[in-house]
């Protein structure tokens, strides 16, 4: 697929609404563009760390260029002047050199350039590096030229860059007038030509915050036992082609429809929204999937994954037993085989779950190590995977694990997202103000959320498990208080200690009970992007009543953390204002904790 | 490691000890050092306490959480062997989880490793495509990083690992986590011998070797074992001198 560079960038939100481009350039060339080597540091920093940061010249000295290349720093160089040969041999960084062409004689030229990619542009006019004219692409038909190294430019804007693109194929191309409104970039034209040159594969764009071992900026990664490399690729593989493979979405949405019940209702709360005095509330109902939470949405693509890959046994960890439910459910639908391994404590507090897996045929598998909690449970399920790799899928249940898990639960999930934005457009004609969602793993919230990053105007807010306090030793809030680290199979956030030993996470929801963080989630967090805040126990078991009395819904104990921290974020907000709370499951599987909290309620 | 490759050249079979570095105490550390490089073993793997082993068994599990509870740490660890007041005469190699490593920061890991008398550094849960983490900072310190390759690697990454292997190859045995086995599977003989032959540097198998009968087994296919949950448990149990058969079978000379 074409790569995009929007080149002459000068000012912060222009940077930001490249951040779906491949590249950005800086000029530090003379130009109405140039940009001095700190304000380029600056806006560099804005960009995700996968951008191409692209520095363009002309006939500048070694030294200035190595000095750009260092400082901001640039990931290429680009060469419009008239660079020997020896220089572009010196340059650490990929180069381009850019060539101007006016006749087939000029083509010839770009041949034997020793440079790692060539740019056509059209002859310049005012000064070197860039005309915006448009010059003739069919001077590049039918000469022999290798197209992987071709970058085009000149002149090209969203009108004109899929045409550009199908006639010469290039490598990138490269815009910069032609996103801009009275000589200044615009925001809406950079987009707009981001997305023509991508065309409808704008999704799969998205995967290029991924590099090809699966980062999210510097999360992610397979970190795994080299047993268990070969299935993890298997599964990259297995998943790519999935993903673009029609029949398998349409299997998949079919069962989300026929089977979980799906499309799930996007409820406005009237009464909460009366009762917080805020902006309005909506409330996305996963609690009113089949098997009562989010969870099943990414069991059943991973089991019809599993199936396409010949693979008829399946491994899953649970928490709170709900993914351990929807893992067990599905099992039985397909008639797969299926074990379940679930901490020893979590056992305890979710015993409604743990019958629910035994009738469905699952085999449960208690962990009695270390908190005999998730974490363990996860432990333990990697080593039964470990060991019986050949033929079983582990169907990992959150946005966790060695990539492609991360991406892949994401995607699976991401149902939720989209279906929100749909029907929040209809419902109100615009996106919400801000988005709340729990955070265990991060499995519902990424769902929710991936949809939404790009919208920047939308806040979004995970609410992750304070316990009994984000100063006590008992909490989970991984994002609060983790630092980086790995763990099972990803650089993450983690809760550790100065050594490097994981700790033992508490929380009431068996589901937050976890002291990592999907990969993603630590990268959003970094970014900015995402805001996440902790919610202790007590804080969710008001909420869990508040919401049972006011909207005739109770809440998973998980939910009830998005609940209470959308309560927070509503006293700030106003009532032309709107707010979307994922109600990621229902309170079934909780009521022997609800009981026992709330004795003597009245 | 040089020794290692000669050790092959001579023909004489290599023993890899592992152990649990503060099992018991961390006082245990060099005496259990010293014990076994006096009982002829080749080279010594320090392992490291990690609180989610997910590559390891049970036995190994339990050790590592008894000496977490001693509060053993990857720096105590390193420390204490900077203090050893006898001569290491065998190669020692820590072998940890990436976590502490990352957590007590890569560059001063190898710096600290290479200070404790270490030669090489193994890492199960750092797969050869994220070696940059830790190799550029071992090769500065020149402290080799053991690559694993196990009966699941395919054919072509097994090539790319092993072009690049340095000090020996560890064989993994078992498709599966570390612990004692009463067999191994008929096909690790073919694996043994495919590695072996494409590999530049000595190949030893590991995980799950216990008895003198994986010893007899695997004999010819590979240039020497490593050794466990076996010794772990023995040291545990206070009867080291029951893994000495084994130690022996290895290492004595073999008529062929
Ligand atoms: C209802 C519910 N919500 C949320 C979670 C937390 O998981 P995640 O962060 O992956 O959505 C769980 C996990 O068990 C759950 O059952």
């Amino acid at each position: 697929m074409t790569r995009v560079k929007i080149c002459g960038l000068m000012e912060e939100q222009h940077v930001k609404a490249a951040s779906q481009a491949d590249a950005i350039g800086f000029v530090f060339a003379p130009s109405k563009r140039r940009v001095s080597i700190e304000r380029a540091q600056e806006l560099s920093r804005l960009a995700n760390n996968d951008m191409q940061r692209i520095g363009v010249f002309v006939n500048a000295s070694y030294e200035e260029i190595e000095n750009a290349v260092k400082t901001v720093p640039l990931t290429m160089v680009q060469l419009h002047g008239d660079e020997p040969d020896e220089l572009i041999q010196r340059i650490e960084v990929p180069v381009i050199q850019a060539f101007s062409i006016r006749t087939p004689d000029d083509v010839e030229k770009l041949n034997n350039s020793i440079a790692d990619y060539i740019l056509v542009d059209a002859p310049g006019t005012d000064y070197r590096g860039g005309s915006g004219h448009v010059f003739d692409w069919s001077l590049l038909e039918n000469v022999n030229l290798d197209h992987s190294r071709l970058i085009l430019a000149g002149g090209l804007d969203r009108d004109n860059v899929q045409a550009a693109i199908s006639q010469t194929t290039p490598f990138m191309v490269d815009v910069s007038s032609g996103v801009e409104t009275d000589g200044r970039k615009d925001e809406a034209k950079i987009q707009q030509f981001i997305l023509q040159a991508k065309g409808d594969s704008m999704e799969r764009t998205k995967e290029k915050t991924i590099d090809p071992v699966g980062f999210f900026g510097r999360y992610g990664g397979q970190f795994v036992p080299e047993t268990l490399m070969k299935a993890v690729k298997e599964l990259e593989a297995a998943y790519k082609d999935a993903k673009n493979d029609a029949e398998f979405q349409k299997e998949y949405h079919h069962y989300l429809k026929e089977y979980v019940g799906r499309e799930q209702p996007l409820t406005f709360a009237a009464r909460m929204t009366e009762a917080w005095g805020g902006p309005k509330i909506y409330l996305k109902r996963e609690d009113l999937n089949h098997t009562g939470a989010h969870k099943v949405n990414n069991a059943i693509g991973q089991a019809l994954l599993a199936q396409r890959m010949g693979k008829r046994k399946i491994v899953a960890e649970t928490g709170a037993g709900q993914h351990g439910v929807a893992t067990a459910t599905i099992c039985a639908l397909f008639d797969l085989d299926c074990v379940v391994f679930m901490g020893e404590e979590d056992i305890k507090r979710q015993q409604l779950n743990v019958f629910r897996m035994k009738l469905l045929g699952a085999r449960v598998e208690s962990v009695s190590k270390g908190s005999g909690t998730l974490k363990d449970a996860v432990n333990e399920a990697l080593r039964y995977w470990v060991t019986n790799v050949e033929d079983t899928h582990y169907l990992i249940g959150s946005a966790l694990g060695p990539h492609p898990f991360p991406t892949m639960v994401r995607d699976f999930q991401s149902v939720i997202g989209k279906e929100t934005k749909r029907q929040i457009l209809d419902k109100e004609g615009r996106l919400p103000d801000a988005i709340v969602a729990c955070v265990g793993g991060g499995s519902n919230a990424i769902g929710m959320f991936h949809p939404f990053v790009d919208d920047e105007k939308v806040r979004l807010i995970g609410a992750e498990a304070a316990g009994e306090g984000v100063d006590t030793e008992r909490h989970a809030a991984t994002l609060t208080k983790g630092s980086e680290g790995v763990l099972h199979g990803a650089m993450m956030k983690l809760l550790q200690d100065d050594a490097g030993q994981v700790q033992e996470a508490h929380s009431i929801s068996a589901g937050l009970d976890y002291p990592g963080i999907g990969p993603e989630h630590a990268h959003l967090a970094d970014s900015g992007r995402v805001t996440y805040q902790a919610i202790t126990d007590d804080e969710a078991l008001a909420s869990v009543i508040e919401m049972s009395r006011l909207e005739g819904i109770i809440p998973a104990l998980e939910s009830a953390h998005a609940i209470a921290e959308a309560k927070k974020q509503a006293q700030s907000m106003t009532a032309d204002e709107l707010l979307v709370i994922c109600v990621s499951g229902r309170g079934d599987k909780d009521m022997a904790t609800y009981a026992e909290k709330m004795e003597g309620l009245s | 490691m040089k020794r290692l490759a000669e050790l092959k050249q001579a023909g004489h079979k290599a023993f890899v000890a592992y152990i649990m570095a503060g099992d018991g105490g961390i006082e245990k550390l060099g005496e259990q050092i010293r014990h076994l490089q006096e009982r002829g073993v080749t080279a010594i793997e320090v392992g490291i306490p990690f609180s989610d082993p997910v590559a390891d068994g049970p036995t190994i599990e339990a050790a590592g959480n008894r000496a977490l509870s001693e509060g053993i740490t990857l720096e105590k660890v390193l420390d204490e062997m900077q203090r050893f007041d006898f001569e290491v005469k065998v190669p020692l190699i820590i072998m940890t989880y990436l976590n502490p490593v990352i957590r007590f920061g890569a560059e001063r890991f190898t710096q600290e490793a290479k200070k404790a008398g270490a030669s090489g550094v193994i890492i199960p849960d750092l797969p050869f495509e994220h070696r940059q983490l830790i190799e550029p900072f071992a090769k500065q310190q020149e402290l080799v990083l053991i690559q694993l390759v196990t009966l699941t690697t395919i054919d072509s990454r097994l090539e790319e690992i092993l072009k690049q292997a340095e000090g020996f190859v560890y064989a993994v045995t078992v498709t599966g986590i570390t612990g004692s086995r009463d067999e191994l599977a008929e096909e690790v003989g073919a694996f043994t011998r495919k590695v072996r032959e494409l590999s530049p540097v000595p190949v030893y198998a590991g995980f799950g070797i216990s008895k003198e009968s994986h010893v007899e087994m695997l004999r010819d296919d590979v240039d020497g074992f490593i050794v466990g949950s076996a010794i772990v448990q023995a040291f545990h149990e206070g009867r080291i001198e029951d893994v000495e058969p084994l130690i022996d079978a290895v290492t004595a000379p073999h008529s062929v």
